[in-house]
């Protein structure tokens, strides 16, 4: 476990937020963000509040996208947990999550309640295509940033193939080929970028 | 209409998936997919596919919301609520007490090679579960088309990915699709 006293050291060379504040803030970037929060949690957090540093800032949203969970929901966690330790992570997350949640899954509800009407399955079967087609795309832009790797990119055919073709259960896909792709990484020096 | 053994088991696996979901929640799509339609037949695919819709048609934590939606038709209100526990609550902890480990060894270079291995797997993964769920909603070639085209909008463009949900929604809306 971390020590909590590293906490208060690192907030006290920061500007001194409140956890009515993070909470507020972080409420705001929910309803601000729709789909992509990261540009408002960077707004907020940085330009106006003067939380964290861009370069801190750079930092957490790398460690987000390394850790395995819902990345954006992470950003709020450790600015949080930056500035106010336990506290500022559960006050920021709070403010992040409750009222969307509460919304989202009432308001989703009516709409799944309602789909043997034709004209919203239609609209339903529209938006899942589309949706579908952002998360191809998203995935191809990141793969574009190794295309001079092919051990990155081999490894990345090899994850797609394992859940896609092979129907392999998660787990058993990344059990099975993160040590070699560590192990490529740091043969090919991949690292060092 | 809540069933306590279907509660359990379902998000004890979301909370397994959440732990290992390098890349963000849509790296487990496929997985849970084959769970909850394959394995245990609890929802049809048009119904998932109707889960994931509506999750990225509304603001807020599309993932965490999509399962809640998922263990909602499981088990009622409490199947909604354990689901969406097991979706944020794992990474959560995780990212708390990782963080501070992470920072201390920002450096290291077993921690940089690390990183280098795991995000080829994670974007990988990425594509798969956008794959997978092409094929669970596109239902014919009109909207395997919109797919195509919502793809390759936004590795060209700059156009905002609302449109693109709206317009897909109204194709879809009018019976195109």
């Amino acid at each position: 476990m971390p020590t909590p006293r590293t906490s208060t050291t690192i907030a006290a060379t920061e500007i001194r937020a409140s956890l009515g504040a993070l909470f507020l803030d972080y409420l705001k970037v929910s309803l601000l963000g729709f789909g992509g929060g990261i540009v408002w949690a960077h707004r907020i957090t940085v330009e106006q509040r003067r939380w964290v540093s861009e370069a801190e800032f750079a930092d957490i949203i790398s460690f987000c996208q390394f850790m395995p969970g819902p990345n954006i929901i992470g950003i709020a966690v450790c600015v949080g947990a930056k500035l106010r330790g336990l506290q500022g992570a559960i006050a920021a997350f709070c403010g992040f999550t409750i009222l969307p949640i509460a919304i989202g899954f009432w308001l989703g509800v009516v709409y799944l309640e309602h789909t043997q009407i034709p004209l919203l399955q239609n609209i339903l079967g529209g938006v899942s295509a589309a949706a579908s087609g952002l998360l191809i795309a998203t995935g191809l832009r990141l793969l574009m940033r190794h295309r001079t790797h092919p051990v990155a990119l081999l490894f990345a055919a090899l994850a797609f193939a394992g859940m896609v073709w092979a129907k392999l259960p998660l787990l058993v896909v990344l059990l099975g080929l993160a040590p070699f792709s560590i192990a490529g990484a740091a043969i090919t020096g991949a690292a060092r970028r | 209409m809540s069933d306590p053994a279907a509660i359990g088991v379902l998000s004890g696996h979301l909370a397994l998936l959440s732990s290992i979901s390098f890349g963000g929640i849509p790296s487990v799509l496929p997985d849970i997919r084959n769970f909850v339609v394959t394995a245990h037949g609890w929802l049809t695919d048009r119904e998932f596919a109707n889960c994931f819709a509506v999750a990225q048609a509304i603001p807020g934590p599309n993932m965490i919301l999509m399962m809640s939606y998922i263990g909602w038709k499981v088990a009622g209100f409490p199947g909604a609520i354990a689901s969406a526990f097991a979706t944020f609550g794992p990474p959560c902890t995780m990212y708390y007490s990782g963080y501070r480990l992470w920072d201390r060894f920002r450096e290291a270079r077993w921690q940089r090679i690390t990183r280098a291995g795991i995000a080829p797997l994670t974007i990988g993964l990425i594509i798969a579960g956008g794959t997978v769920m092409a094929r669970t909603a596109d239902a014919n070639r009109q909207s395997a088309a919109v797919t195509g085209a919502a793809a390759g909008l936004l590795l060209a463009t700059r156009v905002n990915p609302l449109w693109m949900i709206a317009a897909a929604g109204m194709l879809g809306g009018l019976g195109f699709l």
